[in-house]
């Protein structure tokens, strides 16, 4: 039985990069599942690469994707040209209808020399079986194992819940996104789901770190180990374990279906969540959507050298593309989340401010969130906040402020 | 009679100068921005420096550019006057942004000192790449037109690593550092610089077919970065053909990255093509802060009050000092100004042909801000 696992996976490996990297970035042909490698080995084949911040000023790469993707990232530089953001964006374009992987290959390459990207949903319209989901491509190839969708409501937004604010935080590399699809018998399609230990316990103990700087008093596991007693138990029993070593933290677990129910009646009682990659992307769309949809939550993707900052639903928005009516603040937020964490938080703070003010205050809203203005008047609200908050450059005694 | 004739002269300049002021005042006002102000370490250097600084505060305030300067003079040749290297330090690491005029360095030291001012401010704030970008002026005569080169040189390594000794009497050692670390950094920064400002090639500078250990790192450094770009061109040259090259056919370099010694060589012969020290502008940078200063750095001693030195270059770094502080309106009417002047050509100091003081070019500016 392993033998036979090891030899179909290497059968299915579809190589993301075909060139070889022999310094820089290690690269083992063989092993390109990001799963197959221990995180050990991860760390130590990893040069560093220099930062990519030179006088104060951060290189970023910048993916628009598809659907709303463009007109959003437009939309995010004319805020940090009015706000005075340090940031130099490298923009890159992959079209969704070529065949190959060379613009991936290139935005990849990308990310890996400037560390931090900010990206719009990539989508994959090729129907062609050696295509992979890019998107899935560039989190696996990146090792972003963990991604933190923090679901917070604004006030005065119409939704059935108020005052909900809940982090989950998913993986990212496993499970049923691990590409492992192939047709056994005509007739028959096999998809495997993989869990390792390795894997587990790196975004359990992210969920438990996260809770314990950030206050939070207790972290909620999601599976489906009652079913999937092998697979998912060991998610579980793995979070079991890493609760040891955060004593002052509560952790209970509960059923994915049992979730959803809980999430739409009460969800209140959620803290932290940590759960696997489909369950994940399930419980953030629920959740999101009763904030108020996809238009208005950032999600984060990190791995231990590369960050990547997206809305937290990774939806094109095909529908409504070139319409206007796109609501621009889930793009923002995600900028927002980049500006924290290359530590220009003066310019994340006069953003979060502006776009608070526009959305609760003044009540500019796309009609997603029940208003009647377009994508063009909520980010011209904003930057009209922000040229009587300019910060040309960032102060240099801005800490001691606070 | 030609005493009144200057009077009158001189009250119409003041008086269009005020005109012009009002102006621009009126304009920013409407704006909107001097919401907030940017400090900016100020060091006005040695020889001519402090002229031309002068130049620039004036240009600045000329067009209302919300900008403070936090003076200090540091200088070498003049230990009793000079302000403290920490405090320097502490001044631009705060700001992280500073215009510095060039700083003579003596050919011996006073106190045994094999590392210079420039090198202990370069190490202490890890300064690590220096950025001179070459261009062709308009309305500037050279031999060579359409120049477009930027020369990016590693700053804290090499021959600059101030590590000399006489091991035996007549006998002295100059020990040339190279570092893997240093050489990739340095290489990603001219791969990024190319990739931010939409350029196609990357020529590396070297000396590896004699140091083949030293310049032979630095080589296969840049080579291993360049795979990261597959979208730029890379390229070698040695450095006695890259002079042969630069002063027969400049146009083929588009970014140069080299190693200290043949960085200084190189920026001082490509700054010729274009008009000399006067027209070139650099910038030094750290991870965290960035240093404008002329590119060529030369003092100029010889010229000190007499009012002659061309501004030029230190008007440039403070163009590129508002783009870097994400003030590029002001740099844009900044440079405007600039590329006016030069080519009227009526207004022109003695190093470009002409015969126009250093403030006669400095008011020029100022009336041709708009």
């Amino acid at each position: 039985m392993a033998l036979r696992l090891t030899q179909r996976l290497l059968q299915t490996q579809t190589p993301f990069l075909t060139r070889g990297y022999p310094l820089l970035v290690t690269k083992e042909k063989t092993e390109d599942v990001a799963h197959t490698k221990s995180a050990l080995q991860k760390k130590v084949t990893g040069t560093d690469i220099p930062s990519a911040q030179y006088g104060g000023r951060h290189a970023v790469t910048m993916l628009p994707g598809g659907g709303i993707g463009p007109e959003l990232m437009g939309y995010v530089r004319e805020i940090f040209r009015y706000c005075g953001a340090p940031i130099d964006f490298e923009v890159i374009d992959i079209d969704p209808s070529t065949e190959g992987n060379d613009d991936l290959d290139y935005a990849i390459t990308s990310i890996k020399r400037n560390g931090v990207a900010l990206k719009g949903n990539i989508e994959t319209k090729s129907q062609s079986l050696t295509e992979v989901s890019r998107n899935v491509a560039i989190r696996n190839e990146l090792d972003l194992y963990v991604n933190v969708v923090h679901c917070k409501s604004y006030p005065g937004i119409p939704a059935r819940h108020h005052d909900i604010d809940v982090v989950l935080i998913r993986q990212n590399t496993d499970g049923e996104y691990a590409m492992l699809e192939h047709e056994s018998v005509p007739g028959i399609v096999e998809s495997m789901k993989v869990v390792t230990v390795e894997n587990a316990e790196r975004v359990a103990r992210y969920a438990f770190e996260f809770a314990r700087q950030n206050n939070r008093k207790k972290v909620t596991t999601i599976h489906k180990a009652n079913i999937m007693k092998l697979s998912d138990g060991l998610f579980l029993e793995v979070a079991n374990r890493v609760h040891k070593d955060y004593p002052e933290l509560e952790h209970n677990n509960m059923i994915i279906d049992n979730t959803c129910m809980q999430s739409v009646s009460n969800p209140h009682q959620f803290d932290v969540m940590n759960m696997t990659n489909l369950y994940g992307t399930i419980v953030s769309n629920v959740l999101c959507g009763l904030m108020g949809g996809a238009g208005l939550i950032s999600g984060r993707n990190y791995g231990d050298h590369y960050a990547i900052f997206e809305p937290g639903t990774r939806n094109t928005g095909t529908a409504i593309a070139g319409k206007n009516i796109a609501n621009p603040v889930a793009m923002i937020s995600a900028s927002i989340d980049m500006l924290n964490h290359l530590g220009h938080k003066e310019h994340a703070n006069v953003i979060q401010e502006a776009v608070y003010q526009t959305i609760v205050n003044d009540a500019i809203r796309t009609p997603d969130i029940g208003g009647t203005n377009s994508s063009t008047d909520v980010v011209e609200n904003i930057l009209k906040i922000l040229s009587a908050k300019r910060v040309n450059w960032p102060h240099g005694n801005y800490f001691s402020q606070i | 009679m030609s005493m009144l004739a200057r009077t009158v002269g001189r009250t119409f300049m003041q008086a269009a100068a005020a005109r012009s002021l009002h102006t621009t005042s009126t304009l920013r006002a409407t704006d909107n921005y001097g919401a907030n102000r940017t400090t900016c370490t100020l060091i006005p250097g040695d020889g001519v420096g402090p002229e031309l600084v002068y130049s620039l505060q004036e240009v600045f305030k000329a067009a209302s550019v919300p900008v403070d300067f936090e003076c200090y003079f540091l200088s070498e040749i003049n230990p009793v006057l000079s302000a403290k290297l920490e405090d320097v330090v502490a001044s631009i690491q705060k700001n992280k942004v500073c215009i510095k005029g060039v700083l003579a360095t003596p050919d011996y030291s006073n106190v045994g000192d094999l590392q210079t001012l420039n090198m202990k401010l370069r190490n202490d704030l890890d300064l690590y790449a220096n950025v001179v970008h070459v261009r062709s002026l308009p309305g500037v005569k050279t031999r060579h037109t359409n120049i477009d080169t930027v020369i990016i040189r590693e700053q804290t390594e090499g021959e600059y690593s101030a590590l000399e000794h006489e091991s035996v009497p007549g006998i002295v050692e100059c020990l040339k550092i190279i570092t893997a670390k240093k050489s990739m950094r340095i290489a990603k920064f001219a791969f990024d610089y190319a990739t931010k400002n939409q350029r196609k090639k990357v020529t590396a500078v070297h000396k590896a077919n004699i140091m083949k250990l030293g310049d032979g790192l630095f080589l296969r450094s840049c080579e291993e970065v360049s795979r990261l770009y597959p979208r730029i061109q890379f390229e070698k040259m040695i450095v006695d053909n890259t002079t042969m090259q630069m002063v027969s056919n400049p146009n083929q370099f588009d970014v140069m990255v080299t190693p200290n010694l043949y960085g200084a060589i190189v920026d001082n012969l490509a700054s010729g093509l274009v008009g000399g020290a006067g027209v070139v502008a650099g910038a030094s940078y750290s991870s965290e802060s960035v240093v404008f200063e002329p590119g060529a750095r030369h003092t100029f001693a010889e010229a000190v009050g007499k009012n002659v030195a061309n501004p030029t270059a230190m008007l440039l770094c403070g163009v590129k000092l508002l783009r870097h502080i994400n003030l590029p309106t002001y740099g844009e009417i900044i440079q405007n100004a600039i590329n006016k002047v030069l080519n009227d050509g009526k207004v022109r100091t003695k190093d470009l042909g002409g015969q126009s003081t250093t403030q006669d070019f400095t008011r020029a500016i100022i009336l041709n801000m708009s």
